[in-house]
């Protein structure tokens, strides 16, 4: 998508600024790029058409989405910040409270999100925000995997 | 068959029908003759393709399947029936998208393997090869 498009619909991006990171891609969403994961989609629909961890109940919730998170070893954390040896990963929630996004904390302090069936962006923190995507509502971390 | 739906009801076309739907059965057999069968279905894929492209475009940012499937116009796709089967297969063989909702709302069946939820080109193939199985040319 051009930029000009992306940033009518994610406002926040274009004063911090972004960059576009990969090419449109359909097979994969958000939720699986913040797990590390590039090969399917995640989410909880009641129609089981896609991925979700048999262990979490299949509902559209913050509850299960930390859930479903928690299962790769992310635990609740109290803010944003760039923490050494930690990764972190930043849920989002709609106007109704339900979740619609996710992003994953690099190295650098920047976050990764995979929109939708567009591109991987990398973007400040609040770059996503006042959008359709809504707010961040909880924010998890885990201690960096080293292979 | 010689049936005709005249406000509803059904009617032998061979038949005289009740005077006051005379002229309904005057439209539909111009209906007929004026719009021949496969102009009919060149709207039928023209409404399609409008809807598509409305789904695409509106919803390409979401990653929430339910958001997705609830799109007004993934729902008027989903409401014109085993018509557009063919076509939702075309555009899953040409250029994959999120048509299971669509496709599990139409036929009733799922023919994707559980491993394979969320993977969409695996999930693609599963329809494309249940399309051929039950007859279906796009």
């Amino acid at each position: 998508m051009v930029e000009a498009e992306l940033e009518k619909i994610f406002p926040n991006l274009k004063s911090p600024g972004y960059s576009i990171k990969s090419p449109i891609s359909i097979y994969y969403n958000c939720i699986a790029w913040a797990a590390n994961e590039a090969d399917r989609w995640w989410w909880p629909d009641v129609n089981e058409q896609y991925y979700w961890p048999a262990e979490v109940k299949r509902e559209e919730s913050l509850t299960a989405f930390i859930k479903a998170f928690g299962l790769l070893g992310f635990k609740p954390c109290k803010d944003s910040k760039l923490e050494p040896g930690f990764e972190k990963v930043a849920i989002y929630v709609d106007r109704d409270g339900k979740p619609s996004h996710a992003a994953r904390q690099l190295p650098s302090g920047m976050w990764t999100s995979k929109l939708g069936n567009l591109e991987d962006i990398e973007h400040t923190f609040e770059g996503l925000e006042n959008s359709h995507y809504g707010k961040v509502a909880k924010i998890l971390k885990r201690p960096i995997r080293r292979n | 068959m010689n049936l005709v739906i005249v406000s509803g009801k059904a009617y032998d076309w061979r038949d005289d029908p009740p005077a006051c739907y005379r002229h309904e059965l005057l439209d539909q057999i111009i209906d007929h003759y004026w719009v021949p069968i496969s102009r009919k279905n060149t709207n039928l894929i023209q409404k399609f393709y409008s809807l598509a492209s409305t789904w695409i475009e509106e919803t390409s940012f979401l990653s929430s399947a339910k958001e997705m499937a609830m799109h007004p116009a993934y729902q008027q796709i989903i409401g014109m029936g085993k018509d557009v089967i063919p076509l939702i297969l075309w555009q899953l063989e040409k250029n994959p998208n999120h048509w299971f909702w669509a496709l599990k709302a139409i036929t009733g069946e799922d023919p994707v393997k559980p491993e394979d939820r969320g993977k969409v080109g695996k999930m693609a193939e599963a329809w494309l090869k249940w399309g051929k199985e039950h007859g279906y040319k796009w």
